[in-house]
């Protein structure tokens, strides 16, 4: 009983507030803020790595081909977006499904408690 | 030996005891130390090099979630830094944005490595870190020790190379900048260190959790040196300068720290371990118990010899 008290105090509040969305929306609404967490951090360190070359962009940048260059960039981001979003993936179908068999369990055990206090 | 398990145990009661009123307490030490300790090491920005900000910043951080003292101790940082150079603000700024943005929306609970660890290495013992998250974390706490590493090399190589960068103000914007990120870049001593820690890590969890008897005190050795071996191996690589002294001392200081943490955390009786077997419909088992060491506080009982006399009704009496 003090177990489950815990368990509703602590990861339970969690836990219940995952398990309120259907599996795919869950998942799909923690990969849309992955996804603007990774593109936020990717042009975050674009900028800088632009700034710390700076002297050098600004002497090739009529040499360099803008196009090709854009299309790289888009290419690294899209690869950065698509490992990153793998990665968030796994770990949030198995937040989901964590939640769910431990909200079982609790659940479970909820009923053997209201089982034992009728008796 | 009993006497100490008898003094666990009552610093266990205290704690559930008072653990409302201690939290907020350890919070208030916790955040007041790091923000001390940034003040000390990187306070250039004097409006927030005012203990009385400190202490308001404090209290407040003790009533918030532990997460905000990172969040206020990282806004230091930066600031502390926009005072001295943009540069130095800008790289740092997004060094943190990546770390909160990236890794620590999987792990929030890692953060705190993130603030012990620079705590850690002024205190001369940041090995205690890999070793204690080895053994309490899992293999990707080598992230967020990793990054805790990273902040702490950012924040000495910033504060060590202030008199350079503010002579260099004469100098143009993106110099400055190339400083500050080849400091960070290639700083072999980090990244030796980096790569130590997340071994450690690897090792230490691998070994605590296999089913043998002492296992963490084999683990928290095991992952000891191995951690001085590669420090040691990778100065002789790199030659990164390291102090080989401060390294063993540090090491063996961690250790002790390590093994106090095992004996209110896991400490076992290996002299009662049972082995079992049995079945159910669909697996057989094969269990190993190994029994907690436990006692109980000697409880104190108050024996009152003299029944306390009650006072007669004086104003019945008196009527």
């Amino acid at each position: 009983m003090t177990r489950m008290a815990s368990y509703e105090e602590h990861e339970g509040k969690k836990d219940i507030a995952i398990i309120h969305y259907f599996r795919s929306d869950y998942i799909g609404f923690q990969m849309l803020k992955s996804i603007i967490a990774v593109t936020i951090s990717f042009f975050a360190l674009f900028g800088v790595y632009v700034f710390y070359n700076f002297e050098e962009l600004m002497q090739e940048v009529y040499k360099m081909d803008l196009l090709d260059f854009g299309k790289s960039v888009m290419i690294l981001y899209l690869c950065v977006v698509g490992a990153y979003g793998v990665v968030a993936y796994v770990v949030f179908a198995c937040r989901y499904s964590r939640a769910r068999k431990s909200l079982k369990h609790y659940y479970d055990n909820l009923k053997k408690l209201s089982g034992m206090h009728n008796k | 030996m009993t006497s100490l398990l008898v003094v666990k145990q009552y610093i266990k009661n205290f704690i559930n005891k008072y653990e409302v009123y201690l939290k907020p307490v350890l919070k208030l030490i916790l955040a007041l130390t790091s923000l001390l300790m940034i003040n000390s090491r990187v306070g250039y920005m004097h409006r927030l090099d005012n203990m009385s900000i400190v202490l308001i910043i404090a209290l407040m951080c003790s009533f918030m979630p532990m997460n905000f003292i990172i969040f206020v101790a990282a806004a230091f940082v930066v600031f502390h830094f926009y005072a001295l150079s943009l540069e130095c603000a800008v790289v740092t700024l997004v060094l943190f944005l990546v770390m909160f943005l990236l890794y620590f929306r999987f792990s929030p609970k890692d953060t705190l490595v993130v603030l012990l660890l620079p705590i850690c290495f002024v205190l001369k013992i940041p090995y205690a870190v890999p070793l204690a998250m080895g053994l309490l974390g899992t293999p990707a706490s080598a992230v967020s020790v990793g990054c805790g590493v990273m902040v702490t090399y950012l924040i000495n190589y910033i504060a060590d190379s202030a008199t350079a960068l503010t002579a260099m103000e004469t100098e143009e914007m993106t110099t400055r900048f190339r400083l500050v990120i080849d400091g960070l870049i290639n700083n072999k001593e980090m990244l030796l260190t980096i790569a130590a820690f997340a071994v450690t890590i690897i090792i230490v969890y691998m070994i605590r959790r296999l089913s043998i008897d002492h296992a963490w005190t084999i683990a928290m050795i095991t992952g000891a040196i191995a951690n001085v071996m590669i420090l040691l191996v990778g100065d002789l690589l790199f030659d990164t300068n390291v102090s080989i002294i401060g390294i063993f001392i540090g090491t063996i200081f961690s250790l002790l720290i390590v093994k106090i943490l095992e004996f209110f955390v896991f400490h076992l009786d290996y002299s009662r371990v049972e082995k079992v077997q049995f079945e159910d419909d669909e697996y057989y088992y094969y269990v190993k118990a190994v029994p907690k060491i436990t006692v109980a506080t000697p409880s104190r009982t108050v024996k009152r010899i003299n029944t306390p006399r009650k006072r007669s009704g004086g104003s019945h009496s008196k009527r």
